[in-house]
């Protein structure tokens, strides 16, 4: 197993795409710390300081796409056959690949922390308002931005997985997670299966309980639920995934 | 990290297919009940025309196609139940399979971390096909010939007792077909077994000591090179004098055919004796050349009715692109007569 999550390592080493993504990560990080920071009025105490401190957390949706690249770009260049020649098991190199995702979210995550904290700490001071990384719920949200960050990377093996066309597993993902989602939550009735989305379970993760827990009249679940949503959405399509189509014919 | 061959059981090598049915969409039959059996030690080609389902049974033989019932087994088991199949058995399937940002030494050590090969074993299989100066380089880059060389690259990697290669002399130049035969033969000269699907069938005759012949999912032909050109050879005889020698040939007990109005071809008489009753017939030759055993022949024999455009008086040509003018150099005379 050692050796497989190496191999799916310098899979993912081996192209640029994991640098690109990067760099879109640290770009959305950079992008929501300015958005909330620069308007004058937006952040004035300390208190408010969290939800500057979890805007690393959108990098989910990039860490999301690699992990669907994880494994549709095996089917698009074919590479699927050479690694199901090497490892015949799906089970095995689901979770290889889960294992190896999971640590490159939680990296992804590091690096925006770093990059949120080195932006977001002298320009909290520059205002006035001084924080620490030890204070206001912080250390509770950076936590819960590693975890929602590595989980979403086996989120994206789990839809590319079930899905194996790379455009289509992309685009459906990443349409859903940033608007269907969203629409969700104004459709009365339907609205309220929006706590069990991805989306639901990320705010309930994040929210702290000082926080408003309700979105548009619907209570978010609590921390822990949303963690067990999460796994659900984590670990059930990349099971789905190893069973069914991932052990299709490969031709 | 060596295939023993000397201490394995005889059977560790063998590739068995047996009553093997592959049945796309429910009802396509792309292999049907075809059985068949790979020994180590030698080379065997793998035949047939487009769609007669070859890529499917390799594809069944590694796990990658599931059969619809049968068995392909490789050493006794089915691929998936080999422990670390990379050192046992080396496949080589299409030369597509390479991600085109990824160097052609990264795609080697991905495998080699998976198997547990150490790092210079990619440089080794590099060096090997006459890849290593273009080892760091993106396979974007790569010709199909380099691409077929890392395929084979890739296969080789984990010394493996068993070698199963699609194609792999597509898109290689002349010299990379010649050191391919070469290497393959020294291969299975070690006692390994080496499968090889092939479309070029003169190739095939040189290079295999066995050829499996597929056509529409089933086997038509299995056999020795040796015992499919047993007693085949012809003597082709041209003369402006037809009706002597005809008369002698046949009070010989010769099967005779006629393949134009001053030439013959006989069979199952020896070319000495062809000469010699010329000769105290006092009939003016012509020629006279031996016509050997041609696998191509052989070849549109069996697969004739799978030939499509072509007309049945014909002879049915595996590649509809060549024009039938040219059909006659195909002809099994070719580069004997002279």
């Amino acid at each position: 197993m050692i050796g497989l999550i190496r191999s799916e390592f310098l899979k993912l080493r081996s192209t640029q795409v994991w640098f690109w993504m990067l760099m879109a990560a640290i770009a959305i990080t950079a992008l929501l710390v300015v958005g909330q920071l620069a308007p004058r009025d937006n952040v004035t105490e300390p208190s408010q300081a969290y939800d500057v401190f979890t805007s690393s957390g959108m990098a989910y949706i990039v860490v999301f796409v690699l992990g669907v690249l994880g494994v549709t770009t095996e089917y698009r260049y074919q590479t699927i056959t050479s690694t199901v020649l090497a490892t015949p098991s799906r089970w095995k190199l689901i979770t290889a690949k889960m294992i190896t995702y999971a640590l490159v979210g939680a990296a992804y995550a590091l690096v925006c922390v770093i990059v949120e904290a080195a932006m977001a700490l002298p320009w909290l001071a520059a205002k006035g308002i001084h924080v620490s990384l030890g204070s206001n719920h912080i250390p509770r949200g950076l936590f819960a931005v590693f975890l929602v960050v590595a989980l979403f990377g086996i989120v994206g093996l789990g839809v590319g997985a079930l899905l194996r066309n790379q455009i289509v597993a992309v685009s459906v993902g990443v349409i859903f997670l940033l608007v269907l989602q969203n629409i969700l939550i104004a459709i009365p009735g339907v609205k309220h299966v929006y706590p069990f989305s991805p989306g639901g379970a990320v705010n309930a993760i994040i929210t702290i309980s000082t926080q408003d827990k309700t979105i548009n009249g619907v209570t978010l679940l609590s921390a822990a639920g949303g963690v067990i949503v999460l796994l659900c959405w984590a670990f059930i399509p990349a099971a789905l995934g190893a069973a069914f189509t991932l052990n299709r014919d490969i031709t | 990290m060596t295939a023993n061959q000397s201490t394995a059981p005889p059977q560790a090598g063998r590739i068995v297919v047996d009553d093997l049915t592959k049945v796309f969409g429910g009802k396509i039959r792309a292999v049907d009940r075809l059985s068949f059996t790979v020994e180590p030690g030698s080379v065997t080609g793998f035949l047939g025309p487009n769609g007669a389902g070859k890529t499917t049974t390799l594809r069944m033989l590694l796990g990658l196609v599931h059969p619809t019932s049968g068995t392909a087994t490789i050493g006794g088991v089915a691929y998936h139940a080999i422990p670390n199949p990379l050192s046992v058995v080396g496949a080589g399937l299409e030369s597509s399979g390479f991600h085109p940002a990824r160097t052609g030494r990264n795609h080697l050590l991905i495998q080699c971390r998976v198997a547990g090969f150490p790092d210079r074993r990619a440089d080794e299989v590099l060096a090997l096909v006459g890849l290593a100066d273009s080892a760091k380089r993106k396979v974007r880059g790569y010709s199909l010939g380099m691409r077929q060389r890392l395929a084979l690259a890739t296969a080789l990697l984990g010394d493996p007792r068993v070698l199963i290669l699609d194609e792999p002399a597509n898109g290689l130049d002349p010299d990379g077909i010649r050191w391919q035969r070469g290497f393959f033969r020294h291969l299975a000269s070690e006692g390994r077994t080496v499968l090889v699907s092939s479309h070029q069938l003169n190739e095939v005759q040189e290079l295999a000591d066995r050829v499996v012949i597929l056509n529409r999912g089933q086997l038509v032909r299995a056999g020795s090179i040796a015992e499919l050109s047993a007693g085949s050879d012809a003597v082709q005889v041209r003369t402006p004098t037809l009706a002597p020698l005809l008369a002698a040939l046949a009070e010989q007990g010769a099967r005779v055919e006629q393949t134009a109005p001053d030439q013959l071809r006989v069979h199952a008489m020896p070319v000495e004796q062809v000469g010699h009753l010329a000769f105290v017939r006092g009939v003016e030759l012509h020629e006279l050349s031996v016509i050997r055993f041609n696998l191509e022949e052989l070849f549109f024999a069996l697969t004739q009715d799978a030939a499509g455009p072509l007309g049945p008086g014909e002879p049915p040509l595996p590649v509809a692109a060549i024009p039938r003018d040219m059909s006659t150099r195909l002809s099994p005379a070719e580069g004997i007569t002279s």
